[in-house]
């Protein structure tokens, strides 16, 4: 009968012959208006394609072959009933729900309806690959199985990171110990048993992990709800008058303040409040000299480091600009021997002092 | 198939063709013509590397064109296959292993002798979009020269020639990077970071470079150059910079354009020494407009010769010609003049002065150099700038600033 290509052809043209109809009478019958005329052409052109593809069989040979109609691969009965139909339904509502709703929705949408029309095409053509039901359900597997396997996989860690993640974020330092206290324990007792003379049956290791995976993927679900435990801060930096000027520590606002400093490198200057009770800047390009005098870009992040070197908790101070514009940025009091980081920008120039230390002050300048 | 003679000579000279066009003539930005001790280090470096380098690899293509040419098809049975050749296989892991060992020894000291810290002149730079700004720190001095008061400049960094100067580097806004191709290798500019690079120019002359760091709109508008002087230049340099302001005599074209300056320009530009009807000092506040918080420093523009990230001429081209195969004996003297090089004693306008340019700048820079600054497009700067808005001034405005910025020397 019909060869497959003319089909496809007489099925275009009969489609055009009717939206050809559906226009010219939802147009009010003009049937000689562009659109209808085009769609009518269409429809004559689609007819004359099909009938010479249906004159010459596809120029297929085999198609010659009478039988081979009902036998060749093309011909064959697809497989097993296929999911992604279903998928590409559920991406074209999803795409519908999105428009009206969240982008977000739209957005995943997108991706699903994109899956599942690759997943059903590459279906469909390997369903008709060969005459051989097992060859074509091979064909599938070794094209889109290179292609499902990553992304699960990373589709399977994504969730478990971010399980992880959200409980971690959740749970503070205590309840942080004992849960994965617990859960390295549960680890390793599942591993003596795994390695144990008597292996578990397959169905108890399945069952063991989808367990396992669950419990994870809630747990991350219910810690993301309930969001992440309070944070404690621990400023270095403090912006108060009272603060900046304050001789020594003060014991409630500096009890928690950090007393080590990991950014040592590519600093502005390290500024040393030496023993005798000196402060000193040493300047990269200065090298050993130990100097009174700072220069540093307008509106520049400058960054310092603090040593304190003298036998009690100081705090370094930057004062820039004056009367209404002057500004102070300080430390937190540093213990003797520790360090810490000023970071800070100047518009104007002014001093670098360590409150209550007289004399000792470096200048700084912004050009 | 053998391919005819015609057609290969056609690919030969194709090919010919591309390679000739690496062989610019003129080139100011070519590290292959080092003028310092760091490039001149650099250079000495990669040309033996370069040279083992091209040998081993003809060598190998000689071996693939030999094996193609040896076992190419002619019909042949397939010839009997292998699999691995250990002897083959270590000889080939070992030799360029050993090779790569012994060029590791002079790269990597090279790198650390780079970094040497003797200098006798400490300049900070601080790049921002699109333009760098230099300054001299107080109370320093420079290649033997005192700097008495902080200086600042943008786009051209005058260095003492023939003296060791470590370039103090950062940034206000995103990474740039400084390089000066014929001084030494490039260095970024990281904000909140420091990084420190050493220039030396062997003789006086100009040095050209480019930022290159991609760092936005303008990145390709966002060159610089290092002008080496004498020290005797260096010292007369440093005495203009910081020469008393002048203010224009009154009634002229430039009167007027000063107090234009101070009612359009002084909110971003600094001109040191201007002072308002009170005789307060007028001082820029930058970072209320431009989202870097810096606009270049204008006290001297005219000792410049070019503008903007350096990139439009401040003097003709044919003084800009001249200046640049100046002798190093000779540069100097004419480069201290700016925008009056050239210019005969007696003649009162200058001669090399590229007043197109500054006007074109002045009448809308955004339309000469693209830059962020459409008012109703900075929602996400909060209004600030990144650049220099179109002010709208009109043609009047501008004959009396630049009449004023012409002063500015
Ligand atoms: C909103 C701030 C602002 C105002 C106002 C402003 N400028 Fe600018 N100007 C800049 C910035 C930023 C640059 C650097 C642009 C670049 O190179 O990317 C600049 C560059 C320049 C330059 C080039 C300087 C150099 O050496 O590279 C000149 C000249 C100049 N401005 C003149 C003026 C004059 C004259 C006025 C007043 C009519 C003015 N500017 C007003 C921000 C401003
Ligand atoms: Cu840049």
């Amino acid at each position: 009968m019909f060869t497959t290509g003319s089909k496809l052809l007489f099925g275009a043209s009969a489609l055009s012959l009717v939206t050809a109809l559906v226009y010219a009478w939802s147009t009010e019958g003009a049937l000689s208006s562009a659109g209808t005329l085009g769609l009518l052409s269409l429809f004559v052109i689609f007819a004359f394609l099909g009938g010479v593809n249906y004159a010459n069989r596809d120029c297929n040979v085999s198609s010659m072959d009478e039988a081979a109609v009902d036998t060749a691969a093309a011909a064959q009965r697809p497989g097993a009933s296929s999911v992604w139909p279903a998928v590409v339904a559920l991406g074209i509502a999803g795409l519908v729900v999105g428009a009206v709703s969240k982008p977000a929705v739209f957005k995943v949408a997108v991706v699903v309806l994109l899956a599942g029309l690759v997943e059903w095409m590459v279906l469909g053509w390997s369903e008709r690959a060969g005459g051989d039901a097992a060859f074509n359900a091979d064909t599938r597997r070794r094209m889109l199985h290179p292609l499902e396997f990553p992304v699960l996989g990373a589709l399977a860690l994504g969730a478990i990171v971010y399980a992880f993640s959200r409980l971690m974020l959740r749970l503070d330092k205590d309840q942080g110990r004992i849960a994965f206290g617990v859960v390295a324990a549960l680890v390793l007792a599942g591993a003596f048993l795994f390695a144990g003379k008597r292996k578990p049956s397959k169905r108890a290791v399945l069952g063991i992990s989808t367990v396992a995976a669950i419990a994870l993927l809630g747990a991350g679900v219910a810690s993301a709800l309930q969001g992440q435990r309070s944070i404690d801060e621990h400023p270095t930096t403090r912006t108060d008058t009272e603060v900046c000027l304050q001789v020594g520590a003060d014991e409630e606002i500096d009890a928690d303040a950090t007393q080590s400093v990991s950014a040592t490198s590519n600093l502005v200057a390290n500024i040393y409040l030496k023993a005798d009770g000196s402060l000193v800047a040493h300047v990269s390009g200065y090298p050993d000299e130990a100097r009174a005098q700072l220069t540093v870009p307008r509106r520049a992040q400058v960054n310092l480091l603090f040593h304190n070197e003298s036998d009690e908790a100081q705090r370094l101070t930057a004062r820039t600009g004056e009367g209404e514009d002057e500004s102070l940025v300080c430390t937190a009091a540093v213990e003797e021997g520790d360090q810490a980081f000023l970071s800070f920008q100047a518009v104007r120039g002014g001093v670098l002092l360590v409150p209550g230390l007289v004399g000792g002050e470096i200048e700084l300048l912004v050009p | 198939m053998l391919v005819k003679p015609s057609r290969r000579a056609a690919a030969a000279l194709a090919g010919l063709g591309l390679l000739l066009v690496g062989c610019a003539k003129d080139a100011p930005q070519d590290t292959f013509r080092p003028a310092g001790e760091n490039a001149r280090d650099i250079d000495g470096l990669q040309r033996p590397l370069f040279y083992v380098a091209g040998v081993v690899g003809l060598i190998v293509f000689a071996f693939i064109g030999y094996a193609m040419w040896k076992f190419r098809d002619r019909g042949q049975e397939i010839p009997e296959q292998s699999h691995g050749n250990p002897k083959l296989e270590i000889v080939l892991t070992v030799l360029p292993a050993v090779i790569l060992a012994a060029f590791a020894v002079p790269a990597v000291s090279q790198v650390f002798a780079l970094d040497k810290s003797d200098n006798e002149c400490v300049i900070n730079v601080t790049g921002q979009q699109w333009w760098w700004e230099y300054d001299y720190e107080k109370g320093s001095t420079c290649g033997g020269v005192e700097i008495p008061e902080s200086i600042v400049t943008a786009g051209e960094l005058v260095i003492p020639a023939d003296t060791p100067v470590l370039l103090r580097i950062t940034s206000r806004d995103v990474i740039h990077s400084f390089w000066i191709p014929r001084l030494n290798g490039k260095r970024d500019a990281v904000p909140g970071r420091l990084h420190t690079l050493r220039m030396h120019a062997d003789e006086p002359g100009i040095y050209v470079g480019q930022c290159t760091e991609f760092c936005g709109l303008s990145h390709a508008r966002m060159r610089q150059a290092a002008v080496a002087l004498d020290t005797a230049d260096f010292q007369a340099w440093v005495d203009n910079q910081l020469a008393p302001y002048q203010a224009p005599a009154e009634g002229t074209l430039a009167a007027e354009g000063e107090s234009e300056y101070a009612a359009q320009c002084s909110r971003c530009h600094q001109v040191n020494g201007l002072t308002d009807d009170s005789g307060n000092p007028v001082l820029a506040e930058p970072d209320q407009s431009v989202l870097a918080g810096a606009a270049p420093n204008l006290t001297n523009l005219m000792t410049r010769t070019a503008f903007a990230g350096w990139t439009f001429d401040l003097i003709s081209d044919e003084c800009r010609d001249r200046l640049w195969n100046e002798p190093s004996e000779t540069f100097g003297d004419v480069y201290l003049q700016g925008v009056w090089m050239y210019t005969p004693a007696d003649a009162t306008t200058p001669a090399c002065f590229n007043e197109l340019n500054l006007r074109e700048w002045l009448r809308n820079p955004p339309a000469m150099k693209p830059m962020y600054t459409d008012p109703d497009k900075l929602e996400a700067t909060d209004g600030l700038t990144r650049g220099m808005p179109n002010l709208n001034l009109t043609d009047e405005q501008i004959e009396v600033l630049v009449a004023y910025l012409l002063e500015r020397k």
